[in-house]
């Protein structure tokens, strides 16, 4: 397909995105407040305070005023780039989040580069080599499809600890300070975080080989007498790629949504810890814009995975 | 090694799927030559072996079948049953090229045809990749496809059936193989089509003067094509001959049969 067509799909996916946005927004702003409690309550915990100075509080933040106002006051910031003011510390809610989100962003990157590597490199190798390799690879599959991933990480947390306590896994170091200690304090999480899901991208990795293996120009390929290289690299791996990298697109929710549990249980100081410490403390605008920005990711690489399927394969078009 | 010899030689070939000692044989013992520049023509109803044997002769076996070849296939002299891999695949579309029944999916769609006609250029006479390309666009011209320049750069999907076929014609031949191995090349066709492509395999056989294994299921698209006739069933040769002397007098009553099912197909080719 020509590159006018490419980038006119490009812009109207991006279009798209932006209703999305907006249902996402509300329904999230509903939800929150929907939950019993409010920042009030939870700041106050079990010390009791009067009706009169929780109140207080609320009037102060804003809500106790209508939804619909509460909400068009949120949007109308958001759109100009501002997300408030977070309740609990003050501070522009933008400013405490960006640095969590590129340690999650750096997190899940890792995740996903793990996966993908371990997923396709484990689905060809059970597809191509069949046999014990194919039952190995299969069979270790299941067990990592059982197991949930907090319970790896519960794992990996008490086998590191208690064995191998030098190895420091609950040292996160930022990137700036020490870039080698960085990446290794990541390691331990982003594998936790990446096995089940390169469960997923091995098994539709090696079901999309088996597929292209069996299709005729693959023989034709080997009457053509390329060697067997060639035909791994340009006729198998090529056309079985398409359906993975659409697969592995979709995982990146899946992982975005596991960071929560890592990064709480390895203690980094992460965009899922921070989620899970602003429900906590009912800190709305905390909340508001995590799940903005977790949307907006998520809707990009989806963007991402349509560009890279198209180019990849030729007979993807969008008329 | 002489050139005067047959450049196909196959004695008792046999084929049968499944793991060895439990085999069941789909190709039982067949044995023919086929002489340089010859064409040769195999005819036989559906699954009786004629695929089988046609792979056999390059090795090849669908994915994930276990294939136990038997028997002896020489090309020059050269059994192919005992060469080793890396030898084979100098044989395979360099000496001996063959053409799949299907081309609709005989094309490799996230590749643009002329790149698949490249890398097998490319591998077997180490072209340059302009060199390459120039000997792609000049096959595609060769087997009737217009504006071949930019056609080139197209992809599988966006050929008809009949083009697709071409362009396999134009893989096939691109490395002037001695043999090609014609299988069903226009069963997937329609009428018309079939008679261009027929015309075309005929056009190029004498151009380059290889020898033509056409296989068919009709004994329609073998007349005018070929020199002799072998007639396949149930995974034997029961029948072999000159083509002229086949259709006068059919020995076999299974030939009689198949030679009773033409006359609707000439008539549609001599209307064309
Ligand atoms: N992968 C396979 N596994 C097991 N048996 C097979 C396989 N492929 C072919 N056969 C068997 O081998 C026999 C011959 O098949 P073959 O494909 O050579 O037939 P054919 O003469 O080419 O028929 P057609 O005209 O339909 O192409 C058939 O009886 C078929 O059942
Ligand atoms: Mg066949």
């Amino acid at each position: 397909m020509g590159a006018g067509t490419m980038g006119r799909m490009v812009l109207l996916r991006l279009a798209l995105t932006i209703p999305i946005l907006l249902g996402v927004s509300v329904v999230a702003f509903m939800l929150m407040r929907a939950l019993p409690g409010d920042f009030a309550q939870a700041a106050a915990g079990t010390t009791s305070i009067s009706a009169e100075a929780l109140d207080t509080i609320r009037r102060q933040l804003g809500i106790d005023r209508p939804l619909w106002e509460q909400y068009l006051a949120w949007l109308s910031g958001a759109l100009v780039g501002d997300l408030g003011r977070s309740f609990v510390t003050k501070r522009p809610v933008a400013a405490d989040l960006l640095p969590r989100f590129l340690v999650t962003a750096q997190l899940t990157a890792m995740a996903g580069v793990i996966a993908f590597v371990l997923g396709s490199a484990t689905g060809l190798a059970s597809a191509r080599l069949r046999g014990s390799a194919d039952w190995l690879v299969r069979g270790l599959n299941s067990l990592l499809l059982a197991v949930p991933n907090f319970v790896v990480a519960t794992l990996i947390v008490l086998l590191f600890g208690l064995y191998f306590p030098s190895v420091g896994i609950f040292n996160y170091t930022p990137f700036m300070q020490d870039p080698l200690a960085n990446l290794t304090s990541l390691l331990l999480p982003a594998l936790s975080l990446g096995l089940t899901v390169s469960v997923t991208i091995s098994e539709n990795t090696r079901a999309a080989v088996l597929e292209v293996s069996s299709q005729d120009y693959v023989m034709v390929a080997r009457a053509k007498g390329l060697p067997r290289r060639a035909i791994l690299l340009h006729y198998l791996v090529r056309n079985a790629l398409t359906p993975v990298i659409t697969v592995a697109g979709l995982q990146l929710a899946a992982l975005l949504g596991g960071s929560i549990l890592i990064e709480t249980i390895f203690t980094i100081p992460g965009m899922g810890q921070y989620l899970f410490d602003s429900v906590t403390t009912r800190d709305y605008p905390a909340i508001q814009a995590i799940v903005l920005v977790a949307a907006t990711v998520v809707l990009l690489m989806n963007v991402a995975v349509d560009i890279a399927y198209a180019r990849v394969d030729a007979r993807v078009s969008y008329e | 090694m002489s050139d005067a010899g047959p450049l196909l030689q196959v004695r008792d070939l046999t084929a049968a799927f499944g793991r060895a000692g439990a085999a069941a044989p789909v190709v039982k013992g067949i044995s023919f030559d086929v002489a340089p520049g010859e064409a040769v023509g195999f005819v036989g109803e559906s699954g009786c072996g004629k695929s089988v044997t046609a792979r056999a002769i390059l090795r090849l076996a669908p994915e994930g079948a276990s294939v136990t070849l038997g028997g002896r296939v020489a090309y020059r002299g050269r059994d192919l049953l005992q060469l080793p891999a890396r030898e084979m695949e100098q044989v395979r579309g360099r000496r001996i090229a063959m053409v799949f029944q299907d081309p609709m999916a005989s094309l490799n769609p996230v590749m643009t045809v002329g790149q698949q006609i490249d890398d097998m250029l490319r591998h077997h006479q180490n072209l340059s990749r302009r060199a390459a390309r120039r000997r792609t666009v000049d096959l595609l011209g060769l087997v009737g496809i217009r504006d071949p320049a930019s056609r080139a750069d197209d992809y599988p999907h966006q050929f008809s059936g009949g083009m697709r076929q071409r362009v396999m014609i134009a893989m096939a031949v691109s490395c002037e193989p001695d043999l090609l191995i014609a299988d069903e090349p226009t069963t997937a066709l329609d009428v018309t089509v079939q008679a261009q492509i027929l015309r075309l395999l005929l056009r190029l056989r004498h151009e380059l003067g290889m020898a033509l294994m056409l296989i068919t299921h009709d004994f329609g698209v073998i007349a005018g094509m070929v020199e002799q006739v072998f007639v396949m069933h149930r995974g034997e040769i029961v029948e072999r001959g000159a083509v002229d002397a086949i259709f006068r007098d059919p020995q076999h009553p299974y030939t009689r049969a198949l030679l009773a099912a033409i006359p609707r197909i000439e008539t549609a080719r001599r209307s064309s």
